[in-house]
């Protein structure tokens, strides 16, 4: 290698000695795992080899709702959290002396930890006394009983998931929002463009990289969604396991099933969707760029 | 392109060695499977040594002092009975040996770091355990009947269902420690005002609820573990539930347990817990009449303005109940350290220590001669829910471990919970939890 | 026209904080029902219809659950861990972020697919290998199992280089110009330039090692490792749980939180507002 490329990684290395380490070393384990039917993790003694988890995986039917649910999870929460938080980062942005407040309350959903703001979400669902049944009974809207039946375990799990990821996504438009340089807004302002003009053509694409980076990694994140659930309804996936999610479904095998093989098989299926949805939501975007 | 290689010979390189890392571990698996049971016999060849000197034997054991490792999932209060009890081991016992308490969380962390470390091969050298969390790793415990016929004041004095459970797998394999029992939690007040006797049988259970949906037009029962109550039913009905095989109340007996609780939650008699989580919540605010759940929640239980009863589960053909707890397992290696494991499990289960524990956090005592303590009469006689296990303790059974017990007891809840939703018939209920149940085999 | 414009202008503002203000109570809503819950009876807590403030507030939960755990020393602990893993995560994430954003190197591409590909990994599947790797190391029950794990993230990564891309070319070509070595201009330039993504890097990462959990919890086993998180799992047994304390230990895990956000804040601030705005 010569000089230049020799530089470049040298500025990497810390990041990949602990990578390898600790994220690429347990992942080539997970992936051999997941060709091992009856893998066990004590001994490490397996009955074959082949796709047998793989199999299993697909004909059993949680594995297909989680896969379902995920996706609705998915589709569901990514867009609203960004659209909303731009809203609110930009109308933050615009404050003056109040800017700090809001920024401070805004925040403050990412900094609890997910079991404890989870049982008070689960108060706030409450059918009998939740504040949200309470909020929804001004416009004429009957008791929703959010927690206890199954069809509402899906929404109730994205409007917490909503909430929760908000407060990351404004943190990173409100950082993104400084570097976008003052005189293009000072430009437009002598021009008297339309706030909402000013808006979509200097703040969005300004933001773009951001935006791009939170789409990509709410993705990311909303697939592996797992403490959500867990937090939300007590250690179950909502009632008659309605709500389950594939790290759910994958936890559950691996740490109460002890299936280990079909918990990587999982994994490994989990980890193949993703990286094709990324690549395919940095395809999309890139090209909006080229134009 | 010369990146892309070198990566690529990374990759494959660690994919190597990862494997061999694999077969060198699966290698070594024969001398480890033998190892403990070799283990075994040298406390046993001492411990006859000892019983043929009969009176002094505990002087003949030779214990160096030791530092011994428990993991346990005690909080709050209960673990503070227990350290009370390990700090009185610590400081009397005359070989020097020190337990070490280790607070691992609630029962599920527990779980999980007992997992990993049977992978990792750093078990601690006791351990509380519920034996369906044993499957993976049984290999890896010490088989304790040596100690016991050799080494134990009195194994029949323990409550023969604990000691059945802890030789389910063919050996003793642990001690019962932290035992307790599903009960019926009641409104009394409800229950005098309505002029309802407490229901003994299924039939009183249907009677009693109809009186109380008529007049309050709440619930009359729920049920805070669904997989516990339909075993239980089985059981009360005369019924099996499961073993290996499958499923084994696939007949009349199960049609008529499933009409029984089909027709209670069908006409609204018992409800589904949902969004509250326990039951214990729901009966503070008195939003249901009664309800069957773990001995260990009373304290859960806040009943201001209303006064709480507590009773044995109603029967049907039979008698049955759930025990719940769990029991302490051993994974040390060495046989100093399993003798001076030994030695501090026998401490905290000998009567005297039992009728602590069992005083101080509620628990059941695992002896029939702890409660037949003076202490502990005394205790009963205060203590309501105490004194229900106790009517009960004749009627125990555990729930059988098996490669598929896991699978279903986490999925019969869920299907119950659809069943309900559904307001599904008997026949409909039968035909569903056999199906779910004997999927997971 | 203009007085037109000034209307328009007036109501804008009182839709802007209507929105801010109905926004920010539906978020600090949890919050106070958290704080006022950690100060209810457990009878108060079930209550029908709910109070949403206590009778008499009883701050002798807060007591209890102090009791419950060492909480001081885990207070300690996780200042520690949060303050080394921290650091460790600056360091690492700029000097990646900058190589990924400025130097030219063979297989450039590759290695950030691959960094990226990483955070696709369930990290539920990797914790039992992780496992036997700090057995295997001999670093149980230390601060080490707890930190270095932990002190390199491809998500901080790719998010500063996304921020480091967005610094203008031309500075660094003109830094070359003028002989600067790529080291200082990382350091006199890149840094100082992107304080505030630094410094949500910095806050995020805080908190993600603040509430960490289930690995503090696998890799030590003495209460004298243990970090505030793993207090919280104290009130709870199969059987029922206290929230009451649940929530009163929440509230002493948040804390500390908060002051370090707005002590950091006010100084990033200060920072940002000293060297000057740049372009």
């Amino acid at each position: 290698m010569d000089k230049k490329s020799f530089k470049g990684y040298l500025y990497l290395l810390p990041s990949i000695i602990i990578m390898l380490a600790f994220t690429i070393y347990p992942l080539i384990r997970a992936i051999i795992m997941s060709f091992l039917g009856d893998y066990s993790i004590i001994n490490h003694g397996y009955s074959s080899i082949g796709f047998d988890n793989y199999k299993a995986l697909f004909a059993d039917p949680d594995f297909a709702l989680s896969l379902r649910n995920t996706s609705i999870y998915v589709i569901c929460v990514v867009p609203a959290s960004i659209i909303l938080s731009l809203i609110i980062a930009v109308l933050i942005n615009s404050c003056n002396k109040t800017k700090a407040f809001f920024q401070t309350v805004y925040f403050l959903p990412y900094v609890t930890s997910v079991i404890a703001i989870g049982i008070v979400w689960r108060w706030m669902f409450n059918s009998n006394y939740g504040l949200i049944n309470y909020f929804l009974g001004f416009f004429g809207i009957d008791p929703i009983p959010w927690l206890n039946r199954p069809e509402y375990a899906m929404p109730a799990l994205i409007i917490f998931a909503i909430w929760k990821s908000m407060a990351f996504n404004i943190l990173i438009f409100l950082a993104g929002l400084q570097t976008i340089p003052e005189d293009l807004y000072r430009a437009a302002r002598i021009d008297s463009t339309p706030k909402l003009r000013v808006f979509t053509r200097i703040t969005v694409p300004q933001l773009a990289p951001m935006i791009v980076y939170s789409s990509v990694i709410g993705m990311i994140g909303a697939f592996k969604v797992y403490n959500e659930v867990f937090s939300l309804f007590q250690g179950k996936a909502g009632p008659a396991n309605k709500a389950m999610t594939i790290v759910y479904y994958i936890y559950d095998k691996f740490y109460n099933s002890y299936k280990y093989g079909v918990a990587a098989a999982g994994s490994v299926v989990l980890f193949i969707i993703i990286l094709v949805m990324t690549q395919i939501q940095l395809r999309v975007t890139g090209e909006k760029k080229k134009k | 392109m010369k990146l892309k290689k070198i990566g690529a010979s990374i990759l494959a390189m660690a994919m190597a060695t990862s494997m061999l890392a694999g077969c060198g571990q699966a290698s070594t698996e024969a001398p480890a499977e033998t190892q403990p049971t070799e283990a075994v016999e040298t406390p046993a060849a001492e411990a006859s040594t000892a019983t043929e000197e009969a009176a002094p034997a505990s002087e003949a054991k030779n214990i160096e002092a030791t530092e011994v490792t428990f993991w346990h999932a005690m909080n709050g209060n209960l673990e503070a009975v227990l350290t009370e009890i390990t700090d009185e081991f610590n400081n009397s016992n005359e070989y020097g040996i020190k337990v070490t308490l280790v607070n691992q969380g609630a029962y599920g962390d527990l779980q999980t770091k007992l997992q990993a470390s049977a992978a990792a091969d750093a078990l601690p050298d006791l351990a509380q355990a519920y034996n369906n969390w044993l499957t993976p790793y049984l290999d890896k415990i010490v088989k304790l009947d040596d100690f016991v016929a050799n080494d134990f004041d009195n194994w029949d004095d323990v409550v023969e269902a604990y000691r059945d459970e802890c030789s389910e797998f063919g050996f003793i394999h642990a001690v019962p420690y932290n035992k307790s029992t599903y009960v019926l939690f009641y409104n009394k007040t409800m229950f005098d005002e309505l002029g309802i006797s407490v229901p003994e049988t299924w039939a009183d259970v249907e009677a009693a609820a109809k009186t109380v949906y008529d007049a309050k037009g709440i619930s009359f029962i729920g049920y805070d573990d669904l997989a516990g109550v339909v075993e239980a039913s089985l059981h009360q009905d005369g019924a099996d539930y499961v073993d290996a095989t499958g499923a084994l109340f696939n007949d009349e007996k199960g049609l008529e347990t499933f009409t029984y609780l089909s027709n209670l939650y069908n006409n609204e008699y018992a409800r589904l817990v949902g969004e509250d989580g326990y039951f214990s919540n729901v009966i503070s605010n008195q939003q249901i009449a009664s309800y069957v759940g773990s001995s260990a929640g009373v304290s859960y239980i806040k009943a201001e303005g209303w006064e709480l009863g507590v009773a044995p589960l109603p029967g049907n053909v039979k008698k049955a109940a759930n025990m719940a707890g769990t029991n302490i397992v051993m994974f040390a290696q060495d046989s100093n350290k399993q003798l001076a494991a030994w030695e501090y499990l026998k401490y905290i289960t000998s009567t005297e220590a039992m009728t602590k524990w069992a005083v101080g956090t509620g628990y059941l005592p695992i002896r029939q001669s702890a409660y037949e303590t003076a202490e502990y009469k005394t205790y009963m006689e205060e203590n309501i829910c105490a004194a229900a296990c106790y009517e009960q303790a004749k009627d125990f059974f555990f729930s059988p471990t098996f490669e598929a017990s896991n699978d279903i007891r986490s999925t019969v809840p869920s299907t119950v919970e659809q069943l309900v939703y559904d307001k599904a018939d008997a026949q409909t209920w039968l035909d569903t939890i056999v199906e779910a149940v004997n999927a997971q085999y | 026209m203009s007085q037109n414009r000034k209307v328009g202008n007036i109501i804008a503002t009182i839709l802007k904080y209507a929105v801010l203000i109905f926004g920010a109570v539906f978020t600090i809503l949890p919050f106070v029902w958290m704080i006022s819950s950690s100060l209810k009876t457990p009878t108060e807590l079930v209550q029908i219809p709910p109070s949403l403030f206590p009778e008499t507030p009883q701050w002798s939960n807060y007591q209890e659950a102090w009791k419950a755990a060492p909480f001081a020393r885990y207070f300690v602990n996780t200042l520690i861990v949060t303050f080394c893993t921290t650091c460790g995560v600056l360091v690492t994430t700029v000097l990646s972020a900058f190589a990924f954003s400025r130097l030219n190197f063979p297989g450039k591409k590759t290695v950030f697919s691959l960094f990226l590909a990483t955070l696709m990994i369930p990290g539920e599947m990797l914790i039992i290998t992780n496992y036997e790797t700090i057995i295997n190391l001999k670093w149980i029950d230390s601060y080490k199992a707890m930190i270095i794990p932990w002190i390199s993230s491809a998500f901080y990564i790719y998010l500063l280089t996304r921020f480091f891309m967005q610094v203008p070319e031309s500075l660094y070509l003109a830094a070359k110009v003028d002989k600067c070595s790529d080291f200082k201009y990382m350091i006199k330039i890149m840094v100082p330039m992107n304080k505030q993504a630094i410094f949500s890097i910095a806050i995020l990462n805080i908190i993600s090692s603040w509430n960490a959990f289930l690995w503090p919890l696998l890799v030590t086993n003495s209460q004298e490792m243990r970090v505030l998180s793993n207090g919280l799992v104290r009130f709870q047994t199969e059987a029922g749980s206290s929230t009451e304390l649940i929530m009163a230990a929440s509230c002493m895990l948040v804390m500390p939180i908060i002051i370090i956000y707005l002590f950091l804040r006010k100084y990033i601030i200060e920072g940002v507002t000293r060297s000057g705005l740049k372009g």
